[in-house]
């Protein structure tokens, strides 16, 4: 995001005074000491200057604050924590100018910066320091410091750097005093319990605050006071001294943060935040070995016991949490025994421990391990508190134990595999320290520039990572409520905020590890992968059952609002379903067949069948065709009660939903028949309960009873009265072969929606297809499955099996159900063809030639099988539905006539200057389509060719789907009509896979090539045939049913998918494109 | 008088006396035609009625009408009933055209008839709605026996039907008044023996058991 979009984004969502107050509750830090990040002026330091051009990269990365390390002036003795002048910057880093331009810079582009305030102690070159020597004992200026004639005084205190000091007095031989420090002797500590010392600190933060600051770290705040007899940590004066301090920024200073570090246990560091009134944020410092310890052990009970002893913090408080710092990693805070393990684990090379702790960075730690790494770091993001990310971690920066102190953790910023890291061009000697050189870690490996270009690297990972963490609002402030799953390797938990929840799933384990997570609260939820966005299953009544690899992490958003992924199938019926209480099974419904006692409970019952059960159920179904609309009531028009044996029973019904006849055949299972609540749990229209008896009543397509007993009704040619009308079961002649003799043992497969019926499979034999909406006429796809079948013996159809069929006595039966012959194959050509064009896409192999050769060979067989199934059509069998006719002049100018009408109705409704302007020339083409001049046939044909209605199967076609298209009348798709309808309707097909596949100019040349390979076989394989003299004397025709098509496709986006009007637009201009002279 | 007059004078009475009649026989057969077309009306009204409230459901399910079928009958349940109501009504109007004639032994006969009818009716309401109650408890009792487990549920299911279905044949009996002493008697007796059966069955097989409660209860002697 460029910093004008920031500028636009925070602009329109305009948080309110209160909620930016509390703006470090989301924050991510990025911690960066000035003199490692980038020199700008080649003296081999870091400076602001340089960290000033680098902020691009900061904003970039997704931080929304930057927290630099101690840049006053300073002897440098420990890494600039021992400051000898408050009010400055120190020389090697720039200037108090560079200082403010830096700050204006960061807050432009949205970021935060906090500085350090060290006031515990200074430098002994501090000029205070040199005063307070030189006066004489008891004076004011000696009173700065905390002074003892012998080195016995508070001798309950320990000593934190144990391997350089022996004591925390050091003896001055000006003052000839022992001076107090509890860190390094050249670092005296001050006295707070001089009003003037505070006077001077609210001095100093008032400097840095007017300049723009937005926070300080308070360093080593626990030791501010001393008190005899004490440990001299945390005394209760301290936390006087803090609410002063805090009273000074609330007062002068509203928005500006107080971060303490205490490194104590939480319980200790509690007292820090005070009610809300002492410190806005504290480091949790015990929180940090136990990640590595729960890797290390990979067992999650050290996170959890340490959270779980983690107080509770007022509403306006924040952890800071951190993996690496600066500092050595810190094992304080830990018992000795598990000191020992973290030493065994992580140092072993006893060069890495200082003091008591670990001083290298994150990569080496975790071995280098990508996944470990990115495992810690996302355990880091979504713990409760705002991490902060030291800098170079997030490319894995590696460090250098040889280097004295804690400088191996402090190496130069790696930019790029230039001199000295891209750091400075400074010369390599010169530099303050010399930049990671190792093979595995050095910057030739790991460097910035290296990993902006490689779209998997730990720097891009960690980008989108930040990004994720940004969208919610639960990782910051959210509450942590951890899940207890059997498997300890696994830690898991949940992060709510309001109505939110976020899901974190981690395996601490090197091996893959299965878990079963109780999520009942949040049953019904459908978690997103926050990382890819893919939905899940929803959360039902069993165990989530999640899968992890080694190392694997999961962020599920437990989306309330995303949709279940489309091949989810229902296993549970859904809790919200209405609840109808029957007490006579199917009876219930009808009024008169019901005792006179049960006339009214019936008569409701049918109501709330017909006017509430029945919409919700139709309204949510992907066939009924006018979606999102609110339908009030649904009557049923016929029903029949099929009753096939005492236990296994159908109401069969046509529901008319707006005018519009709808076949819907219901199903009742009972909750003792799990196996049977379990297949219409997929398509529950309503629970039930009789009694004591519960139950739902489905879709009985999903039952297997009911597809079993229709395949066998089929067989013996059975008859259902209804109401009003009849059900007809009737076999085709091949029934016996397709179906065999043992179908009533197939299994029923999962049901299959499709946009205007649903199907299922029964075993690999059988293929049942319910159409939903009756459309009175024969059937085509039954006429020409028959035809094809039974007459042609075509081989690349799906042979039909048996029909259902609905007759009223008035007006043409309709066909409700066919069953056909289940065919094996890979899916239908448009997602096989989407397919491979993203493929190509990604792999980009395409250049010019015969690069799509094996798409080609598919192409030329698809035509292939075109022309037979219109060489078949094209036989005299004597039917004259199917016999074929003569093609004259007049059909030409018939056709020529309706599409010039199209065109007109379509012109009227497009807004496309580009094609009204070319509107003459659009007539003039379709004029110019000259019939055949030769002899030609008009035959029965596909009529809706397209790539979705051809099966890929071992490298072949099958074709399927004769009913035409599903907006006409049947009769219509019935009329006999040119062939090269279907090759237009095909043709077009591949112009839409190329757009879906990408809106650039990419696939072009694929479009060509597959467009003219396809023309090409057809017309070889049709040659002969009959069909016509020559292809070329059918151009025209060609060319005019493809204009057709177009227009047709045309005036479907601009009523359905105006986003895809751009494609059958492009279609016609290209059409005209290429007429043009 | 003359002769003639004297040989006229029966005939005159005679006619005089068919004068009177004729009117009264024309009011009774018109009175009867009526109650025929009200009959005829009546047990279309019935049937229909019936049917509207789900009768036919009732005895259907309570098994009279597969019982009528099984007898032969090629009705129902509520076209009985309105048969039994068109001869209600035809006997009615029959009562009165009678009544009018003067018929006074008939119209009596017709009278008894008549108040028979009434019964028939509801006899037979008590045993649709009857054999419907006894269905209903004997597949209750079947189907909570079944959900005990316990064997020959539906022996004991049909065992209750039965037994509610002879009381409900005899409260129709007894409603219609026919049989009256020796139904009920023969109820007694029939009861009695069962009890005695029972009595016999449990007191025998459970004799043992019996004394150990007994005994446990009261034993004998304490040692």
């Amino acid at each position: 995001m460029t910093s004008t979009n920031a500028a636009e984004a925070s602009a329109l969502e305009q948080p309110d005074a209160a909620e930016q107050a509390l703006w470090y509750k989301d924050a991510v830090i990025y911690q960066v000491h000035v003199k490692a990040f980038f020199d700008s002026n080649n003296d081999g330091m870091g400076d602001f200057r340089g960290l000033t051009s680098k902020l691009d990269y900061i904003e970039e990365l997704g931080v929304s604050a930057i927290w630099l390390l101690p840049f006053y002036p300073s002897p440098l003795k420990d890494d600039g924590y021992d400051v000898s002048d408050y009010h400055n910057v120190h020389p090697q880093y720039g200037t108090v100018a560079d200082f403010k331009l830096f700050v204006r810079e960061a807050h432009r582009r949205g970021l935060k910066v906090i500085t350090e305030l060290v006031v515990n102690h200074t430098s002994d070159q501090h000029p205070w320091f040199q005063a307070a020597r030189r006066a004489p004992p008891g004076s004011s200026k000696r009173g700065y410091y905390v002074w003892s004639d012998t080195d016995q005084k508070y001798k309950g205190t320990r000593i934190i750097f144990t391997d350089t000091e022996t004591s925390n007095w050091t003896w001055d031989p000006v003052a000839k005093q022992y001076y107090w420090h509890r860190f390094f002797s050249h670092q005296p500590d001050l006295n707070f319990d001089n009003p003037n010392v505070l006077k001077a600190v609210f001095r100093t933060m008032r400097f840095w605050l007017d300049m723009g600051v937005d926070g300080f770290r308070l360093d080593a705040v626990p030791y501010l006071i001393e008190r005899e007899g004490t440990s001299n940590e945390n005394v209760p004066e301290t936390h006087a001294v803090l609410r002063k301090i805090r009273e000074l920024i609330d007062r002068s200073y509203p928005h500006k943060l107080l971060l303490a570090e205490a490194n104590m246990w939480p319980e200790d560091v509690r007292p820090y935040f005070g009610e809300g009134d002492q410190c806005h944020m504290a480091f949790h410092f015990p929180l940090m070995p136990r990640m590595y310890m729960a890797i290390a052990q990979e067992d999650r009970h050290p996170l959890v016991e340490i959270l779980a002893q983690t107080p509770d913090i007022p509403e306006v408080c924040q952890w800071a949490i951190f993996l690496r710092n600066h500092d050595e990693l810190t094992l304080e805070m830990v018992t000795s025994r598990e000191r020992d393990y973290m030493y065994r684990m992580y140092a072993a090379d006893l060069q890495a421990r200082i003091n008591l702790g670990i001083r290298r960075r994150l990569a080496p730690l975790m071995e280098n391990d990508p996944e470990r790494i990115k495992l810690m770091n996302s355990l880091l993001l979504s713990m409760p508190g705002s991490p902060i990310v030291y800098y170079g971690d997030e490319i894995g920066m590696g460090d250098n134990i040889y280097l004295g102190d804690r400088n191996g953790v402090r190496t130069p910023m790696q930019w790029s595999l230039d001199r000295n890291a891209g750091f400075s061009r400074a010369d390599p000697q010169r530099l303050y320290l010399p930049p990671i050189m190792d093979p595995v870690y050095g910057y030739q490996a790991v460097n910035v520039e290296a990993q902006e270009r490689d779209p998997a690297s730990l720097l891009n990972w960690m980008k989108r990572m930040l990004r994720v963490r940004k969208e919610s609002r639960a990782f910051g402030r959210g509450r942590l409520v951890f899940l207890k799953p059997g498997n300890r390797k696994i830690l898991a938990y949940l992060r709510e905020l309001g109505d939110e929840a976020i899901l974190c799933v981690a395996n601490l384990s090197r091996s893959a590890q299965p878990v079963e997570l109780d999520l009942k609260r949040y049953r019904g939820r459908v978690p997103v992968e926050a990382l890819g966005r893919t939905s899940f299953p929803p959360i039902g009544d069993l165990p989530y059952l999640l899968t992890l690899p080694a190392y694997g992490f999961y962020w599920f958003r437990l989306a309330a609002d995303a949709p279940p992924p489309s091949w989810h199938a229902e296993m549970i019926v859904p809790e919200e379903s209405p609840v109808l209480v029957l007490f006579d099974g199917w009876v219930s419904f009808f009024r008169d067949q019901v005792v006179p006692w049960r006339m009214g409970m019936a008569e409701a019952l049918y109501r709330s069948l017909e006017s509430q059960v029945l919409p919700r159920y139709v309204e949510s179904q992907r066939w009924y065709a006018a979606k999102g609309e609110r339908l009030e009531a649904t009557p049923v028009k016929d029903h029949a009660v099929w009753e096939v044996s005492e236990r296994l029973s159908w109401l069969l019904t046509i529901l008319d939903v707006r005018g519009v006849d709808y076949f819907v055949p219901l199903a009742l299972a009972w909750e003792e028949d799990e196996e049977h609540v379990r297949q219409l749990a997929q398509s529950t229209v309503a629970r039930v309960r009789q009694q004591a008896n519960v139950g739902v009543i489905g879709d009985a397509i999903a039952d297997e009873g009911f597809c079993r007993n229709v395949v066998k009704a089929i067989g013996e040619s059975r008859a259902i009265a209804m109401r009003r009308g009849t059900l007809r079961f009737t076999p085709t002649r091949v029934f016996r072969e397709l179906a065999g003799e043992d179908f009533a043992a197939l299994s029923v497969g999962s049901l299959l929606a499709q946009s205007t019926n649903t199907s299922v499979t029964l075993g690999e034999r059988l293929f049942l297809k319910c159409y939903r909406r009756l459309r009175p006429g024969m059937n085509p796809e039954l006429e020409v499955g028959r035809y094809l079948t039974e007459v042609a013996r075509f081989a690349n159809c799906v042979p039909v099996a048996g029909a259902v069929e609905y007759a009223t006595g008035e007006g043409e039966p309709a066909t409700l159900a066919l069953l056909q012959a289940y065919v094996p194959n890979q899916g239908d050509g448009w997602s096989f063809t989407l397919d491979y064009l993203q493929r190509q896409l990604e792999t980009a192999r395409a250049g010019p030639g015969d690069s799509y050769g094996a798409y080609v060979l598919l192409v030329q067989t698809l035509a292939a099988r075109t022309a037979e199934l219109h060489r078949a059509f094209a036989l005299r069998s004597g039917d004259p539905a199917f016999d074929p006719e003569p093609l004259g002049a007049a059909d030409v100018e018939g056709w020529k006539a309706r599409v010039r009408e199209e065109a007109n109705e379509t012109l009227a409704m497009v807004r496309s200057e580009e094609l009204q302007a070319r509107r003459g020339q659009l007539f003039a083409l379709i004029d110019a389509c000259a019939a055949p001049r030769g002899a030609a046939l008009r035959i029965r044909h596909h009529g809706d060719y397209h790539l979705g209605q051809v099966l890929v199967a071992n490298n072949d076609f099958i074709i399927i789907d004769f009913e035409g298209e599903p907006s006409r009348p049947l009769a219509e798709s019935r009329r006999k009509h040119s062939p090269l309808r279907d090759v237009a309707g095909m043709l077009r097909s591949f112009s839409y896979a190329k757009w879906s596949a990408t809106r650039s100019g990419a696939l072009d040349a694929w479009e060509r090539e597959t467009r003219r390979a396809f023309v090409d076989a057809y017309a070889a394989a049709a040659a002969g045939s009959g069909l016509f003299e020559s292809f070329e004397d059918v151009a025209g025709l060609l060319r005019l049913f493809e204009l057709e098509k177009a227009l047709y496709e045309l005036r479907y986006e601009i009523n359905n998918r105006p986003e895809w009007l751009q494609v059958p637009l492009a279609g016609i201009l290209a059409m005209l494109e290429e007429e043009a002279p | 008088m003359t002769t003639v007059e004297l040989t006229l004078e029966p005939l005159r009475v005679f006619l005089r006396q068919m004068g009177d009649f004729l009117p009264r026989l024309a009011a009774a057969l018109l009175i009867v035609l009526i109650g025929w077309f009200l009959a005829r009306a009546a047990r279309y009204a019935v049937v229909r009625l019936l049917r509207a409230v789900n009768f036919h459901v009732v005895t259907e399910r309570s098994g009279v009408d597969a019982f009528l079928r099984d007898g032969g009958l090629r009705i129902d349940t509520a076209e009985i009933l309105g048969l039994t109501v068109y001869w209600l009504v035809l006997l009615g109007a029959l009562v009165v055209g009678f009544n009018s004639l003067g018929l006074a032994y008939v119209t009596d006969l017709l009278v008894q008839v008549v108040l028979f009818v009434p019964r028939v009716i509801l006899a037979v309401l008590i045993l649709a709605f009857g054999a419907y109650f006894a269905r209903f408890v004997g597949q209750a009792l079947a189907a909570w026996c079944r959900s005990l487990h316990v064997q020959d549920a539906e022996l004991l299911g049909r065992l209750a039907q039965y037994a509610i279905l002879t009381f409900v044949v005899l409260i129709a009996l007894d409603q219609m008044g026919i049989g009256g002493d020796i139904v009920r008697q023969s109820f007694l007796v029939v009861l009695a023996g069962l009890v005695l059966a029972l009595a016999l069955a449990f007191g025998l097989a459970g004799k043992d058991w019996a004394a150990d409660l007994l005994e446990r209860w009261w034993p004998r002697k304490r040692p």
